[in-house]
């Protein structure tokens, strides 16, 4: 139970780390400074500090929806499969409620964007709605796939079938749900070739399009949403994809999955360098490859068997 | 005469829970319409009927309420009947209703030898000697779906609902639909018991095309009620789903699927009713205020709104299948069903089902998409109109009338094992096995699929948690004193005012742009340049509207053929004697031509002379000369 606790504590905390390394791993490769890996948690302490300021157009929605766009990500924490054998964890929950709960955070930051009234928020809404509906039939058929191979539909199982018993006969299909979930991992987290994090230019933002009235402690919020959101499609690649070190020792289990979780970084910002932001109505061109593999993959699991 | 098994006492309890709500709004709504005898006669007559179908023990019973049903509320709908749509919605809901009816006697002729006061047992040894029950199964279909309103029987659904008074809008859309899902469950298993595999497949893909369409052209929708109502076919078409998943592991023999999946589609069907009712209710106290439909005159109601603003969020939370609201619920078990398809052995059946899944996660994903714009352009951002500016909260009647139906959504969310123990009573009723011990294992916290290695979902706990966390970081909020300073929102240096605010239309852009194939939208851009530059305008104006694909192909174009028809039908009305006689003589010349075909006289030479003849004669003598 401990060991459950503190793994949460220890994702919570890796999250901003993260984010900042992958900015930090982009601008090495630009040739320019990196930023620190603590960035994140400066701009943290900085925004804790500052007085928020809200709109005047803004209802009641702008002062309750930060708190609900974080707390479905913080209880989807508590369900992700155990870094470690041996470790306390959720084995039931399915990747439905997984998806519903990501949902429900994104279903209230779209309507943050709408509340301030200003036109900004409104297209950064509209993007992600479009985006998101596109995302989740994709999302449902891969781990629906996925949990076929692990013999459970419940996501936690599953990760720890998979760690027992790695499906080497079933790893065609493992393969494209893989890439199926990688795809949606960068959809899902407005990562380059869907949306550009670090843009300031309007006609290409997304998520920060929906957040550009929100400061101070809000904002404080909603970056560790996103950053959250982040490490939890990291940890679900990690555990279902990479299912390998959880048998060791807790710390090295621990530090094998870190490990992982950094090389996942290091992917994603190989591909940001690498790739230009597609136009929006390019995307779905981009997610239907995503439906593709995980039908590709149900179809080979159920045809070949392989 | 009348038959009080589990079954027709969870639908009326289904009725009881739309219509008791829906009397205390619609008094709140009374002073707001002008013939107030004819609506109360009719609005009472419409509750009481709606009861009177599904506790009705023999056809002829049946048949008169589900009729009385349909007439009373197409009275409804003519209510106020000011408008020349408004008439024309209700003739179309009459002819489809009309046009399901004529389905429905012909079933009931057949299974009861003509004897309609026969009770459902003796129906079904007749039906079961019948030498076509596929055609049974159709009739049935037909004149139910038409009711349910499931593709391509959808059409009439988003003229209709809008044009009635809103508390009619709530019962029609949340309890009348629901009335014909209560005849599927009726008589496909009192009656036509053994069922083939094809017709759960039927049901099963009209319920996945149902689902995507209804949800497209909701997409599409500016009129807020008429988005509503394409919500209704969305979740028809997602109960459908459920119900021919249960027929389809029926056939296939795994019975405790088939009776998980019903108690998905019974689920979802009390879903429906609770947040489908509470949607147009408090559709209705907007439109009550700012006496227009159209959402792109509304904005920043919930400033002026709160409570029907808070009625339509637990309702719009509910209906987009976010956790942990009820239709998360019942989508989730109608999800799990369709997971544990991977027990079916038949290769292909088992190779489709995942593109139901696709279509039921789609619909979620465009669901979601579309109330996010049904209540961020009506409630949130400024007001766009006067009309907006001066609404205000709506009298108490209506207003107790949204909480009682607000309350019935919580019920079904905390109270699930509750309401899941009644679904699978009436399910044992109709000869099935027990499963609720089986979804519910231990205690009511978890709520277990029955398939092997299933999912499992706690809705309270996720509640619990859901509220916890976000009550303690609201109260660590507090604690900090975090200063708070209002301030005009950032716009570029610009103002922001009504006009920069995205509006519906362009809410829904991208994903109009995406299904352009399907919208075939028609657009009218004009603006009016300044000195030629094509981007200097001192005025614009867009406009979009949608075909609707189904109705143009199906409806429009058979009214186009039945007008042709008529017109030669009418031609013939209006001939002269002489060629009525000519008539007579080119069918006896039919007759004894085609004498020699049914003697087995048979020669092709023989057979082009007579056609010759037959042309000849009918060009010279009927025809005649075109003037």
């Amino acid at each position: 139970m401990i060991l459950y606790l503190l793994s949460i504590v220890l994702l919570v905390l890796l999250a901003p780390i993260l984010l900042s390394y992958i900015k930090a791993t982009k601008m090495v490769l630009l040739f320019k400074r990196p930023i620190s890996i603590f960035q994140g948690y400066r701009n943290f302490a900085k925004l804790m500090h500052k007085e928020t300021i809200i709109s005047k157009e803004t209802s009641a929605i702008t002062s309750y929806a930060p708190f609900l766009v974080l707390s479905p990500l913080i209880v989807t924490m508590f369900f992700l499969p155990p870094i470690v054998v041996g470790s306390y964890y959720v084995s039931f929950v399915d990747a439905f409620t997984i998806t519903g709960l990501i949902s429900l955070s994104t279903f209230f930051l779209m309507l943050l964007g709408l509340d301030s009234a200003s036109a900004f928020g409104g297209m950064g809404s509209s993007r992600e709605a479009f985006i998101s509906a596109l995302v989740e039939p994709a999302m449902v058929l891969t781990i629906f796939s996925v949990s076929l191979m692990a013999g459970n539909l419940g996501v936690g199982q599953a990760g720890v079938n998979l760690a027992e018993h790695f499906p080497k006969e079933h790893m065609a299909s493992f393969l494209f749900a893989g890439i199926s979930f990688f795809i949606l991992l960068i959809a899902e987290n407005g990562r380059i070739p869907v949306d550009n994090p670090e843009t300031h230019l309007e006609l290409t933002m997304v998520h920060e399009a929906m957040i550009l009235d929100l400061t101070g402690v809000y904002l404080a919020i909603i970056e560790s949403a996103a950053s959250i959101k982040f490490i939890i499609f990291a940890s679900l690649f990690a555990s279902l994809f990479m299912p390998f070190g959880l048998e060791f020792s807790a710390p090295i289990a621990i530090l094998i999955f870190i490990v992982k979780l950094f090389i996942i970084a290091t992917a994603v910002a190989l591909l940001e360098v690498n790739t230009a932001k597609l136009r929006l109505f390019k995307i779905p061109n981009l997610l239907g490859l995503a439906i593709v593999f995980a039908f590709l993959s149900l179809i080979t699991f159920y045809v070949l068997g392989a | 005469m009348f038959i009080f098994d589990t079954l027709s006492l969870v639908f009326v309890a289904l009725i009881l829970f739309g219509a008791i709500p829906n009397i205390f709004y619609s008094t709140g709504y009374l002073p707001h319409i002008q013939r107030k005898t004819h609506y109360q006669l009719h609005y009472f007559a419409f509750i009481f009927s709606m009861i009177g179908v599904v506790v009705s023990a023999n056809a002829l019973v049946f048949l008169f309420f589900w009729e009385l049903m349909s007439l009373t509320s197409w009275q409804l709908i003519l209510t106020e009947a000011k408008e020349k749509s408004t008439i024309e919605a209700a003739r179309f809901y009459f002819i489809m209703t009309h046009f399901g009816f004529v389905f429905l006697l012909l079933f009931f002729l057949i299974i009861t030898d003509g004897n309609l006061d026969i009770d459902f047992a003796s129906m079904k040894l007749i039906a079961s000697h019948f030498a076509y029950p596929t055609l049974l199964f159709f009739f049935l279909l037909l004149g139910f779906l038409s009711k349910a309103g499931a593709v391509p029987l959808h059409v009439w659904l988003p003229y209709a609902h809008p044009a009635a008074p809103s508390p009619v809008s709530a019962l029609m859309s949340g309890v009348m639909l629901k009335v014909a899902i209560y005849g599927m469950f009726r008589f496909l298993f009192d009656v036509l018991y053994p069922w083939p595999l094809e017709w759960g497949i039927t049901i099963l893909t009209l319920g996945a095309l149902s689902s995507l369409i209804g949800v497209l052209y909701a997409l599409s929708e500016h009129d807020i009620k008429a988005l509503l109502a394409n919500h209704s076919i969305e979740n028809i078409g997602i109960i459908l789903i459920g119900f021919g998943m249960g027929m389809i592991f029926d056939t296939l023999g795994l019975y405790t699927l088939s009776t998980f999946a019903f108690i998905a589609a019974l689920f979802h069907t009390f879903n429906h009713m609770s947040f489908k009712s509470l949607l147009f209710m408090s559709a209705g106290a907007v439109l009550h205020q700012t006496h227009t439909k159209n959402m792109e005159k509304y904005g920043g109601l919930i400033k002026v709104m709160p409570i029907t603003a808070l009625a339509f969020l637990i309702a719009a939370i509910s209906i987009s299948a976010l956790p942990p609201s009820n239709g998360f619920l019942s989508e989730w078990m109608i999800f799990q069903s369709m997971l544990s398809s991977s027990h079916i052995d038949n290769i292909s059946l088992k190779l489709a089902i995942p593109f139901a899944i696709f279509a039921l996660a789609m619909t979620g994903g465009l669901a979601i998409a579309c109330f996010v714009k049904a209540y961020g352009i009506t409630f949130l951002g400024l007001h766009r109109s006067t009309n907006a500016k001066h609404a205000h909260e709506v009298n108490f009647w209506m207003k107790s009338g949204m909480v009682l139906m607000a309350f019935v959504v919580l019920s079904l969310m905390l109270f699930t094992p509750f309401y899941i123990e009644w679904f699978d009573k009436v399910l044992v009723g109709l000869g099935r096995n027990s499963v609720y011990g089986q979804i519910f294992p231990n205690g009511i916290w978890n709520m277990h699929s029955v398939g092997i290695n299933g999912g499992i979902v706690s809705p309270l706990i996720l509640f619990i948690s859901l509220l916890g966390v976000t009550a303690l970081m609201m109260f660590a909020y507090k604690v900090f004193g975090v200063k708070t300073r209002v301030h005009n929102a950032w716009a570029c240096g610009y103002k922001t005012s009504a006009k920069t605010q995205y509006t519906a239309t362009g809410f829904a852009g991208p994903i109009r742009r995406f299904f352009n194939w399907l919208y075939k939208p028609d657009e009218h851009f004009e603006k009016q340049t300044i000195a030629g530059h094509e981007t200097k305008f001192s005025s614009s104006s867009y406009e979009v509207h949608v075909k609707p694909l189904f109705e143009k192909v199906f409806y429009r174009s058979v009214a186009k053929a039945v007008n042709f028809m008529s017109y030669w039908v009418y031609r013939l009305a209006h001939f002269e004697q002489t060629r009525y006689s000519a008539m007579i003589f080119n069918i006896m010349l039919i007759v004894l031509f085609s004498y020699r075909v049914f003697s087995n006289e048979f020669s092709w030479a023989t057979f082009v002379l007579e056609f010759i003849v037959m042309m000849i004669s009918v060009k010279i003598l009927i025809i005649g000369d075109r003037k």
